[in-house]
């Protein structure tokens, strides 16, 4: 049995003006506050608090600061699984992914603290880049959420992905029709196009939406050779195939544009969460090593 | 006979449907062209490919007529003579030919194998414009990087540590461990870089003290541990936690802490002394030390330890707060001898080219310039204080330094070879009074009456050479010079560089020229040290223009005494 969401629901998700609040927003920048609080804490308690012979992980405050970290680096894990329960109220998950990028922030302060700017060649000091640069690739995928959905909907102009297949397989098939009568060595060139997956290329591809190779512009600028000083009279073939060859080269950008952009919506996933699993594994390594050499 | 061609398509639905014709010839095309028997709309397949004769009632011949070929059950071919009745399997570009005997015709099946084009294949639209495919799936990186991240940087270092257990040295080269360090040793340290074992004996244990003297066999304990602990206070309300962990207090490395950066180990912060020394008489009551925590405010004054009696060698400690003086067994006025003005600055200034006397004429430094060499009466004293008496041909006859007996023989000698022609000349300070007055007296007959027991007399006593500068006493009938001792230091708990100061003049801290006495103690209090020297933490009870930070390891060692402290040194420890 479905159950509509009521009314009083739906007020927590949107504001009584009827604007969306978005996570980074949520409840009036809470998260955010709390966040700033810790690091001005941590950093309040790293200046005040003399530590002798010399500030690192092994003082009072290193094992606290320590603690801390070590202690939000497992909650902040702890979103990949909580995420995929979508909830509302006091513990929504907007307030969860708000908490998570606001706390991941503030790990910088306190996990470079516990370091008392000491770094070399350790496990120690591995798992302080691996932090860093799963809150770096966390910092890039907000950006990435705030900036490319709009230029993902201005570039699909209402297609949806299937549309923008079933426009692809359209053209192909045209294109197939239209290159029968044509001579071998033209047939072959329509041929290598219909053949190019154009969701095919490598991943630099994907992101830098650079294709080089790509068989359609080649098929149609050498059509262009024949057709380009030739009047179109509306009856040669090569004709129609440069005209559907023109029309597919629209299709492929709009498509690449869109590989593009939702390459690098995923693409921060595939350094956040394996990055994190391996800071997981350093942390580790760098508690039980502190007290396995103690 | 005849080819039976049986084309196979399938509806937008995926049904499937066949058409078949009949084509009554010899011979038949197959091509791209829509006039051929065979019709391929395939952009792989040549406008007119291929010509398929019959060669006889069960074998047909089939022949590629432009450059491109086609396949024979996977072969690639230009000609290719089929039995029908055996069969085969023909491909051109995306289309399957399959050869057949129907009846005593050819039956060939037409049907294309391969999508037209890329796009058209079956695509997961769910899928298809995501990244899966281009890259490792994120579960498998995420577990492929925590398992190699966990083998290299945990197991590894811990089967290291495992075949390393006891092992004394394992030589250079990398060893897995050593990404667990928590910072570069010290210098004093540099060479167990590569031995982590040897302070990490045991997993899971803190460093102990074992493992620091099973090196340094010469160092001592600070004090008895009981009494230090004593003077630590009450233990923290963490102490039996700790101690469970293997750190109990009072170890080596609560106060020498490593692996905090290369070059000289640190100094042991003050902190370290401060928190045992900083009112440590209210818990350990018996102690003769004075409470300390901070040179620059909380210091007491030096207590020297000063001579009472040379002859036994006694000493007294005493501070320098109070009147205070010492006995070393010599007479010796430093003003007297400084004077720029009086007979002894005439004197010197006869026999030393004008100059009158300072410090380093009589003071010379040791071989590394911490002090200073001890007196002599031949070196310092004996130019001006000659204990010659009498001339044969060039050379000085001298009574014996430091033999009294030998002196009183050595008079009685003289005097029994006939005595003086002139009286003996032995009357110390006053035969070099200035204006040729000696030799006035000298040279008046009889002015030394009596014979030798009056001289030696004479020379022991009052006026005499000896005693101008020693402590004489008469037992019987033999004297006794008191012996004489220079301490070469006198603060035997703490330790002071001359060198270290060669910047400052001698009288900037010692007031020599205005002591009258050799009773006089010249080393200056504390006070004076504050001139310059300031707490650890730059700590001062007045304004310092210089200020010279100074914690307690600048003067004091903890482990041994008479020697300067590791930092004073500024050299590696010796073990």
């Amino acid at each position: 049995m479905s159950v509509a969401p009521t009314k009083s629901r739906q007020t927590s998700r949107i504001r009584s003006d009827g604007t969306h609040e978005g996570f980074l927003a949520h409840k009036s920048y809470r998260w955010l506050k709390i966040a700033l609080l810790l690091a001005g804490l941590s950093i309040l308690a790293y200046v005040l608090i003399d530590q002798k012979p010399r500030a690192n992980g092994g003082s009072a405050l290193g094992y606290t600061l320590g603690t801390i970290g070590a202690l939000l680096i497992l909650w902040l894990t702890a979103f990949g699984y909580r995420k995929r329960k979508m909830t509302r109220g006091a513990y929504s998950l907007k307030g969860w992914t708000s908490a998570h990028v606001y706390l991941g922030l503030s790990l910088i302060v306190v996990a470079t603290l516990h370091t008392g700017f000491d770094f070399g060649w350790t496990v120690h000091t591995l798992a302080y880049v691996l932090m860093l640069l799963v809150i770096a690739s966390g910092v890039f995928g907000i950006s990435a959420y705030a900036t490319l959905p709009q230029m993902m909907s201005n570039n699909r102009d209402q297609m949806s992905e299937t549309q923008m297949l079933a426009a692809l397989r359209a053209i192909d098939r045209q294109l197939h029709d239209a290159a029968q009568p044509l001579d071998h060595a033209y047939a072959a060139l329509v041929q290598q196009s219909l053949d190019q997956d154009p969701f095919g290329g490598s991943i630099f591809a994907r992101l830098g939406g650079r294709y080089g190779g790509c068989a359609t512009l080649h098929a149609q600028q050498t059509l262009r050779v024949e057709t380009g000083p030739q009047v179109d009279l509306g009856h040669d073939p090569l004709e129609k195939v440069d005209a559907l060859l023109g029309r597919k080269r629209a299709i492929l950008s709009r498509v690449r544009k869109h590989l593009r952009y939702k390459a690098l919506l995923e693409i921060w996933l595939y350094v956040h969460i394996p990055l994190t699993f391996a800071l997981i594994a350093a942390l580790a390594a760098h508690i039980i090593s502190v007290f396995f050499y103690w | 006979m005849s080819f039976i061609i049986r084309q196979i398509s399938h509806t937008a639905e995926g049904r499937e449907i066949i058409r078949s014709t009949t084509h009554d010839a010899p011979e038949i095309f197959i091509g791209r062209d829509a006039a051929c028997a065979i019709h391929l709309a395939d952009l792989a397949v040549d406008l007119r490919h291929a010509r398929i004769s019959a060669l006889s009632a069960a074998r047909i011949s089939v022949e590629a007529l432009g450059s491109l070929g086609f396949d024979v059950d996977g072969r690639s071919v230009q000609t290719a003579d089929v039995s029908t009745t055996t069969g085969a399997e023909l491909r051109f570009g995306g289309h399957r030919l399959t050869v057949a005997a129907e009846g005593g015709d050819t039956l060939i099946t037409v049907a294309r194998v391969v999508a037209l084009s890329e796009s058209s294949e079956e695509r997961d639209v769910q899928t298809l414009y995501t990244l899966k495919g281009k890259l490792p799936s994120r579960r498998f990186a995420a577990w492929a990087l925590f398992l190699v991240t966990l083998a290299l940087f945990l197991a590894w270092p811990i089967y290291t540590y495992a075949v390393s257990h006891g092992v004394k040295d394992r030589g250079a080269g990398f060893h897995a461990d050593q990404t667990w360090t928590a910072g570069p040793l010290s210098a004093a340290h540099k060479g167990l870089a590569n031995n982590c074992q040897a302070c990490h004996v045991n997993k899971f244990e803190a460093v102990q003290d074992k493992a620091c003297v099973a090196c340094h066999t010469k160092v001592h304990d600070h004090a008895d541990v009981h009494r230090q602990l004593r003077a630590k206070g009450p233990p923290g309300e963490d102490a039996a936690l700790k101690a469970r962990f293997g750190k109990a207090e009072g170890r080596c490395v609560d106060c020498h802490n490593e692996h905090l950066g290369a070059g000289p180990m640190a100094q042991t912060p003050q902190k370290f002394c401060a928190d045992c020394h900083m009112g440590m008489k209210a818990r350990l009551s018996d102690t003769k030390l004075g409470d300390v925590s901070d040179f620059g405010t909380n210091h007491p004054n030096f207590k020297p330890e000063l001579l009472v009696n040379p002859e036994t060698g006694a000493t007294e400690k005493r501070s320098l707060d109070g009147p205070v003086s010492q006995f070393t067994g010599l007479k010796f006025p430093h003003a007297l001898h400084l004077s720029a003005t009086n007979g002894v600055a005439r004197m010197s200034q006869t026999v030393n080219g004008g100059k009158t006397l300072v410090c380093k004429d009589c003071h010379t430094p040791n071989a590394d310039g911490t002090r200073f060499l001890p007196i002599t009466m031949e070196k310092n004293c004996q130019s001006c204080h000659s204990l010659a008496f009498e001339r044969i041909g060039g050379t000085n006859r001298t009574l014996r330094h430091g033999e009294p007996d030998q002196v009183v023989a050595d008079m009685r000698a003289f005097y029994r070879a006939g005595g003086p022609p002139a009286a003996l000349n032995l009357s110390g300070i006053a035969r070099h009074q200035v204006g040729g007055y000696a030799a006035q007296v000298n040279a008046i007959p009889h002015a030394w009456p009596g014979g030798a027991v009056a001289a030696v007399a004479r020379v022991f006593s009052k006026g005499g050479a000896c005693y101008d500068c020693h402590t004489i006493t008469q037992i019987g009938g033999s004297y006794h010079v008191t012996k004489v001792v220079q301490p070469d230091h006198y603060l035997t708990k703490g330790w002071f560089n001359h060198a270290a100061h060669a910047t400052e003049s001698c009288a900037s801290c010692h007031a020599a020229a205005k002591s009258n006495s050799a009773n006089d103690v010249l080393i200056p209090g504390i006070a004076k040290c504050r001139d310059c020297h300031v707490g650890a933490d730059g700590a001062a009870l007045k304004p310092v223009s210089t200020p010279t930070r100074s914690s307690c390891a600048l003067c004091h060692d903890y482990h041994r005494a008479n020697l300067a402290p590791w930092r004073a040194r500024g050299k590696p420890d010796p073990k």
